[in-house]
């Protein structure tokens, strides 16, 4: 039994169904990201948990008790949204204090803790500031502090970070991370970025329509998707369709060639299957190399250490993306006539119907 | 050049004149309430209006009745206005509609509805007290706008859920994080009622009670340049209340956003 539970949870507004039958268990002091692209219920979900929403079926348990009908305030969950949400009239060490002082916790009791909080989330010299004195990284991180101060029982995160430039998101998720595993606090962290997803969580929860599409490590989730939503949600892939020759070798015919592949092992002959490659398991060579699918290149695109190349391949059978180090990607620019070739076991294997 | 000079010269003698269409009326009565028959000028109407006690009870009545009208009023619209912003925003309409009445209906019908229609203790309905009702009513318009401008500017949902979040309660949230935010707002819309009480005739003349405004006029029959004294006061009073506004909405708090 998990620490906070979900189980059984639909919820609908009005015609549309937005989750149904979610179930979900988070263990003491686990930080699980719930990703999915907008409309997929995972804010839903979070809200729920918060108690802002009511599920129409299900439950929520927290630490062995069923909470699903308690208001937010008494659920001892700790909340930081995505919009700024620092009560605009108080200074950051009085957001912070603010949920001590309405639980009447003795003054000097409220002060320590802000104390601490500020200076876990670095904010000591900024204690007398207000809201619109900070900047957007800075108020997110009062508003941590401010969630942090109660000793919630679990942390929820709506996409905090959303709103703040590139380099500040990757600090801030970082320093998140770290407050978390200091603090063993049970987090949710909801977000529609994968990268955020995958570099801080111990499990990500792929959400798909209102339903729990995967459930894993973020290694299981890019490396052995279940399905094809999210081999195609987390991170890019080729998707070559293959049919199954040999199950017993592992043979598949793709494009009329019959070419190895470890993970169709197991798999009875005939199987319609999707032929995965990720960018980084892709290798370029010349065109016409022993074994590889010849192609053009089409598309260069840079990204400083790395250079993404995608290659159209012959006949019309589709692209392939691929990323290298940038200064191995000299001479491959747009028309240049190469082959692609993969490693036996790089390509993951999903059933197609 | 000279074509520019033209168009900036054109709008300053429209501005002069605007300027003048108020400020004659008002330097004239003003030069009036100085007169003392003949070719003397001087403090003598000013002097027997501070020493008319009938002046400072109905101004006293006017501001004891400005002050219920503002408590009554926020008391009833600030939890309603939050209440339709946070959870029944599909009702705007209807508030916005309901809000505007008061113009729709001239003052002569509603107090004669009024009338009508209340029957209660005489505490209240024999009193000045009872004036509260239709000033509220009258000062729905400004008290509601101002609310509502100042509440839009919040963003009320997520204010309050952090503030749910962390442990508190509707009256928690309601004067430690909302009431607070919507100071501006408050003293808008309580100074715009001010304005509207001290001025208001219609009601008081009515129902029999002395107001600033009924008193101005029971003046104004009978010491014409007393009553041109009582009218700058009057004026005055308002303006002070609109310079109120103007201040207190230039000093308005940053609301959210980053630095």
């Amino acid at each position: 039994m998990g620490y906070l539970e979900v189980e059984g949870v639909a919820k609908s507004f009005g015609p549309a169904k937005v989750l149904s039958d979610v179930s979900l268990a988070l263990e003491e002091g686990e930080f699980v990201s719930l990703l999915g692209p907008s409309g997929c219920g995972k804010t839903t979900l979070l809200r729920i948990v918060a108690g802002f929403e009511e599920p129409d079926r299900g439950t929520v348990r927290l630490a062995g008790t069923e909470i699903t009908a308690e208001p937010p305030a008494k659920r001892q969950m700790g909340m930081v949204f995505q919009a700024y949400s620092l009560f605009p009239n108080m200074t950051a060490e009085e957001n912070i204090r603010f949920g001590l002082k309405v639980r009447r916790v003795d003054a000097n009791e409220q002060a320590e803790r802000a104390q601490e909080l500020l200076e876990l989330v670095g904010l000591m010299q900024h204690r007398g500031k207000y809201p619109h004195q900070l900047s957007g990284g800075q108020q997110q991180r009062v508003a941590l502090a401010r969630a942090l101060a109660i000793r919630p029982l679990a942390l929820l995160l709506d996409e905090p970070l959303s709103a703040l430039d590139a380099k500040v998101r990757v600090q801030l998720r970082e320093e998140i991370r770290r407050i978390q595993q200091e603090t063993k606090v049970t987090t949710i962290f909801v977000t529609h970025d994968q990268e955020e997803a995958l570099s801080i969580s111990d499990r990500v929860v792929v959400m798909h329509q209102g339903q729990l599409s995967q459930v894993g490590t973020p290694a299981a989730i890019y490396g052995e998707p279940d399905n094809i939503f999210v081999a195609r949600f987390v991170g890019a892939v080729a998707e070559l369709p293959a049919e199954v020759v040999d199950g017993t070798e592992g043979i598949v015919e793709l494009f009329g060639r019959k070419v190895r592949a470890a993970r169709a092992q197991g798999m009875a002959a005939g199987t319609r299957i999707y032929f995965l490659l990720r960018p980084e398991t892709v290798r370029v060579g010349p065109e016409g190399a022993n074994g590889g699918l010849d192609g053009t290149i089409a598309g260069r695109t840079f990204f400083g250490a790395l250079t993404s190349l995608r290659i159209e391949l012959a006949d019309g059978h589709g692209s392939v993306t691929t990323a290298m180090p940038s200064d191995q990607a000299g001479e491959l620019t747009p028309g240049a006539r190469v082959s692609v070739s993969w490693a036996d076991d790089a390509p993951r294997i999903l059933r197609r119907e | 050049m000279r074509k520019r000079r033209r168009s900036e010269t054109g709008p300053k003698i429209g501005l002069v004149l605007i300027g003048l269409y108020f400020l004659v009326p008002l330097v004239s009565t003003g030069a009036f309430s100085f007169w003392e028959g003949g070719n003397r000028y001087g403090l003598r109407a000013y002097v027997a209006l501070v020493h008319e006690q009938q002046l400072w009870q109905s101004l006293g009545l006017s501001l004891r009745l400005a002050i219920e009208t503002i408590l009554v009023g926020l008391v009833i619209l600030v939890p309603a206005v939050f209440w339709m912003n946070l959870r029944v925003q599909r009702l705007r309409a209807l508030f916005d509609f309901v809000s505007v009445l008061p113009f729709v209906v001239p003052p002569i019908a509603l107090v004669a509805g009024l009338t009508a229609l209340y029957r209660g203790p005489s505490w209240f309905v024999g009193t000045a007290n009872y004036l509260v009702v239709p000033y509220v009513i009258l000062a729905l318009p400004y008290t509601y706008r101002a609310l509502e401008v100042g509440m839009r500017a919040l963003d009320l949902r997520t204010l309050t859920e952090a503030a749910q979040s962390v442990g508190a309660g509707w009256l928690s949230i309601m004067f430690r994080v909302i009431v607070p935010n919507l100071s501006t707002a408050l003293i808008g819309a309580a100074l715009l009622t001010i304005a509207i009480v001290m001025g208001e005739f219609t009601f008081a003349n009515i129902l029999l009670f002395n107001t600033f405004a009924v008193y101005i006029n029971y003046v104004g029959q009978t010491a014409a340049t007393e009553a041109a004294a009582l009218t700058l006061l009057s004026f005055l009073i308002t303006w002070l209340a609109m310079l109120g506004v103007l201040l207190t909405g230039r000093g308005q708090v940053q609301i959210g956003g980053a630095r």
